[in-house]
């Protein structure tokens, strides 16, 4: 999986300091979530890995992932792929086409056989033998099987290849499915999202690159750096949903304040991601910020959890258009309590989405 | 006579294989084959869901041009209901809508577009201080100076020009030589560097150009913070039914849209400009120049017969699509067919399309003679609002050659009046000159814009427009000056939008109508906009606060379909046909003619209800005669 050259050496190279080294190995740290004390291992990693080889696939998808990774900027996504990684295929960016492209993915393949890093991005059509999504005269579906027994690691890059995407949303009538549906056997990370907000994917990709392993994932598979929190906990608009104040129509006094948009139908309190810390373009803006409640595009099924405009069952929601004297004395005590009730209740939320899923099935039955 | 398969053709949305028939001896390619080979279904997954969720599912049907679905969706839910936006929201969408095609376009040119025209490997034999003198020359030559009405010019001087100095470009270079003497080639591996069209430029094109390509990748995010600010992310922004949902307010600290955050977008349409007029443009008409010297002008296909456009950017607000007030309004008239363009001026002829046209069968409808498709009364054609959709599967698991014969495409073949026409920014300007220039309209600055570039390119290239357009060339020519005039369109309508805010109304969204209990038991609606790759239409039918029926025909319909035996070839076929190869196992020239389409195929799936009934879908086994 090498290419014989590591961080430092690119960087001895194009005669840039070791101080400013240091400076991108501490920044890369923060960014993976990782410990300060953890900036030595990092630096160590860094002086002396290997470029990792990395194969890119699609297969049901819109692009919307590549586009969100080129955005990148910590680390800029020119960065990544032409000093960072060596990305050997690539739909989107390789410049070559047909036969000789299919041909090189072959011989990487051979030459980098359990050594590569397999990104897809997409959903895996499964209906009639796969016919719905071909590639090189081949069903996604044989050459995802294919890409996958030689990698070392696949990175479901998406909601799509995560969790099937939209093509999968009901009645799903291709039978679209997550990669991890259809391939075992192989350390697998979920980056959902749709998009996911690129410096998610890009650390991802380092994260591998620096250390060789997938980071740290949760029990359903994502890496809890940037999956560790509901929306909901770290928003900015949280203090006003604790405080009771809500926008209750969009475009009226409450949204222009800046309240809370939980009854427009917002699912941060359920959903998991980074947008409330990492915010998109290096911290700019994300939809709750923008005035649009969060439509979880990172959460599983959330295109069967509609409608979005809907307010979220059972969140216990402070009385409204409290007096902010009145929060602020009781905010030990009331505020605080109601916090904690409201975590357990996701749980218990969940499992009544759950239930609604079910019923959602009913709902659109497969012809 | 050989047969040559490329597929997948890269650097595309989607999936996309093509096939084409070559006479070696002449290079002439006699037959061409597009296929879109993939079909997702996303109009049969928003059946029965709240037409105000479905700008969010449809905007998913592509995440290159990830407004444009969206925004196509929003205006047939508004028209179905009767909505009429704040016009805050509508210069929003303008903004957004602008930055969106400029962005594609450019990132379509640099990074999907590019490696056709320009090598890596061609780029080490330059010589760096000679690439630092072209690239002053280019900016002297090439660089057009128009300029749309710009009001509120808030930049001191252009900060970002090319870094022309010799040092730049050998480090480029440099880094360039690690990568290629490396052998580990990663994107740029498997392209065939020696196929002789590399040697039309000299090397220090191709090392300027590559230097842009490198630089560019790192701007390209700045182009669309509009969608950021506006719609809290890129891709996928987020909008509402009736406005948008980005509040204005210059009291409250924690408004979305405030002064400081529409300085954010002020400084980003700034950059976009001195992109726009310092790189692109010049790039293009640069190499583009060399190309017609030397005599390449072909490419054309169906643009030389018949183009098709809707029109877009409605200055103001309109009341709806179907009673005909959107086009009454509208800054770019590109509405309307134009047949003949490659005979001249003389003999173009201009066709209107408006309003109710889009709702009549005979005007437009889509066939499936030779898609995966079949319909209810086989040979007849349908119009979107009675589209169906069943897939009849004919192509077996492994493809070795499709069967031009027979079926052997996921997209449709859409017709105006029972012909296929092409569509995108070539399409926009050939209707918008002709119309102009045979006196059918009296300009707006964005259309005096549009044939003063289109004068000026003519005058550069020392060739009448009928002549260069309507190529490979011409189709990438065009969509660069596109990117232009929707520079300045982005600026006029960021004038448009502070003189508003400024007079008082803050407004943007209009939520009378938010509720179903206000709409109407059934409705119909038509949403059009001009997307980066063309016409894009959405038709919805509302029942009882639902989605009833939902189809989109949208550009890459157009240019990628099938042939239809009576309407003629699709607009990539036509173009593939009419362009000569030099070898015929590597046809770098037509993958160039597909390329200068700017193709994006996850967009061209269709489905659709018949007339109200239950929806099927056939799961077509190859193995099994069902």
């Amino acid at each position: 999986m090498t290419t014989g050259t590591s961080l430092w050496d690119l960087f001895e190279q194009k005669s840039m300091s070791r101080r400013s080294f240091l400076k991108t190995c501490t920044a890369l740290t923060a960014l993976m979530g990782l410990p300060a004390a953890m900036v030595r291992q990092v630096v160590e990693a860094a002086e002396k890995k290997a470029l990792p080889v990395v194969i890119w696939l699609h297969g049901h998808e819109c692009t919307g992932c590549d586009e969100a990774f080129i955005r990148s900027v910590s680390p800029m996504a020119s960065d990544l792929i032409l000093n960072m990684i060596s990305l050997e295929y690539s739909d989107t960016l390789a410049a070559a086409a047909g036969e000789p492209f299919e041909h090189h993915l072959q011989e990487t393949m051979k030459k980098y056989a359990g050594q590569y890093i397999l990104a897809v991005e997409g959903g895996v059509p499964t209906a009639d033998n796969g016919i719905h999504c071909m590639v090189g005269g081949w069903p996604f579906l044989t050459v995802l099987k294919e890409a996958a027994a030689g990698a070392a690691a696949i990175i479901e890059y998406g909601s799509c290849a995560a969790w099937g995407g939209i093509q999968a949303a009901g009645p799903n009538p291709t039978k679209s499915v997550a990669v991890s549906d259809v391939v075992r056997g192989k350390p697998i990370v979920k980056v959902p999202g749709c998009p996911p907000i690129p410096e998610v994917m890009t650390a991802v990709v380092m994260h591998y690159a620096l250390f060789s392993q997938l980071p740290p994932l949760d029990s359903q598979g994502r890496p809890k750096q940037f999956f560790g929190n509901r929306i909901h906990d770290t928003c900015y608009r949280r203090p006003f949903f604790d405080s009771g104040m809500f926008a209750e129509r969009f475009d009226d006094a409450g949204a222009k304040a800046g309240w809370c948009l939980y009854k427009l139908g917002c699912r941060g309190p359920e959903t998991y991601n980074s947008c409330g810390n990492l915010r998109w373009w290096n911290g700019l803006s994300y939809p709750i910020q923008s005035g649009h409640g969060c439509i979880g595009c990172s959460s599983k099924n959330f295109w069967d959890q509609d409608p979005f405009y809907e307010r979220l069952p059972n969140i216990p929601v402070p009385g409204t258009n409290a007096n902010a004297d009145m929060v602020g004395a009781v905010v030990a005590g009331a505020a605080t309590a109601a916090v904690a009730v409201h975590a357990a209740l996701s749980v218990a939320q969940k499992k009544s989405r759950q239930t609604n899923e079910q019923a959602d099935n009913v709902r659109r039955p497969e012809a | 006579m050989k047969r040559v398969v490329v597929d997948p053709v890269t650097r595309i949305e989607g999936h996309l294989r093509v096939e084409i028939k070559v006479d070696e001896a002449s290079g002439k390619v006699q037959d061409a084959l597009s296929s879109g080979t993939a079909w997702r279904g996303i109009e049969l997954i928003v059946k029965d869901r709240d037409p105000r969720d479905v700008w969010a599912y449809v905007q998913r049907i592509c995440g290159v041009c990830t407004t444009v679905h969206s925004l196509a969706s929003l205006r047939a839910v508004e028209d179905a209901l009767g909505i009429e936006i704040p016009k805050n929201a509508n210069y929003i969408r303008n903004i957004m809508a602008a930055s969106q095609n400029i962005h594609d376009h450019l990132v379509h040119f640099y990074h999907l577009h590019a490696l056709d025209w320009v090598s890596p490997v061609e780029a080490l034999k330059a010589d760096p201080a000679a690439v630092a003198a072209l690239q002053n020359a280019v900016l002297e030559k090439y660089r057009l100076p128009l300029a749309g009405p710009v009001e509120l010019d808030t930049d001191a001087y252009p900060k970002d020009f090319p870094k022309a100095t010799t040092l730049y470009f050998k480090t480029i270079q440099d880094k360039v030589r690690k990568i290629v003497e490396s052998g580990q080639l990663g994107i740029f591996a498997g392209q065939w560097w020696d196929h002789p069209d590399y040697n039309l430029l000299p090397p220090e094109v191709h090392l300027m150009a590559v230097a842009h390509y490198l630089n560019m990748l790192d701007r390209q995010r700045e182009l669309v913070v509009s969608h950021v600010v506006f719609g809290g992310k890129n891709p996928h922004p987020h909008f509402i039914v009736g406005g948008m949902p980005s509040s204005i307010s210059m009291n409250d600290m924690n408004a979305p849209i405030n002064t400081e955050r529409l300085a954010v977008v002020d400084t980003s349409i700034n950059l976009t400009l001195n992109l726009v007029n310092y790189f692109y443009l010049p790039d293009l008409l640069a190499i583009g120049d060399i190309y017609v010297k030397k005599g390449y002008v072909d490419g054309g296909g169906l643009a030389k017969e018949r183009v098709l456009g809707y029109g877009d950017f409605p200055d103001e607000p309109y009341t709806g699509i179907t009673n005909g007030d959107f086009h009454k309004k509208l800054l770019l008239r590109s509405n309307g067919v134009v047949e003949n363009f490659g005979q001249g001026l003389a003999k173009a002829e201009y066709f209107n399309l408006e309003g109710k046209d889009y709702a009549d069968p005979a005007i437009l409808a889509e066939g499936v003679e030779h898609s995966w498709y079949t319909y209810p009364e086989p040979g007849q054609d349908v119009h979107p609002w009675a589209g169906a959709t069943e897939p009849q599967y004919t192509a077996g698991k492994e493809w070795k050659n499709l069967d031009e014969q027979g079926k052997y495409s996921w997209i449709k073949t859409p017709k105006w009046r029972g012909k296929t026409a092409e569509v995108g920014p070539l399409a926009r300007y050939i209707i918008i000159y002709t119309k102009v220039k045979k006196g059918l309209i009296e300009p707006t600055w964005a259309e005096k814009m549009i044939v003063d570039q289109i004068e000026a390119v003519s005058k550069v290239l020392n060739a009448p427009p009928e002549v260069w357009m309507p190529t490979t060339v011409g189709r990438t020519a065009v969509r660069g000056l596109e990117a232009q005039l929707w520079a300045y369109i982005n600026k006029y309508y960021f004038d448009k939008l502070i003189k508003n805010i400024k007079s008082g109304d803050t407004a943007v969204a209009n939520t009378a109508k938010w509720e179903p209990a206000t709409w109407s038991k059934e409705a119909r609606g038509i949403g059009l906009h001009e997307a980066p790759r063309g016409a894009l239409g959405h038709w919805i039918v509302i029942k009882d606060g639902k989605t009833a029926n939902y189809q989109a025909i949208v550009p890459t319909t157009w240019n990628a379909c099938p042939r239809d035996d009576q309407a003629g070839y699709g607009a990539y076929e036509a173009s593939m046909i009419d362009t000569k190869i030099k070898i015929a196992d590597k046809p770098l020239e037509v993958l160039k003619a597909i390329r200068s389409f700017d193709p994006c195929l996850a967009c061209a799936t269709h489905l659709y209800d018949v007339q109200g009934n239950k929806l099927s879908i056939v799961h077509t086994d190859p193995y099994i005669k069902l």
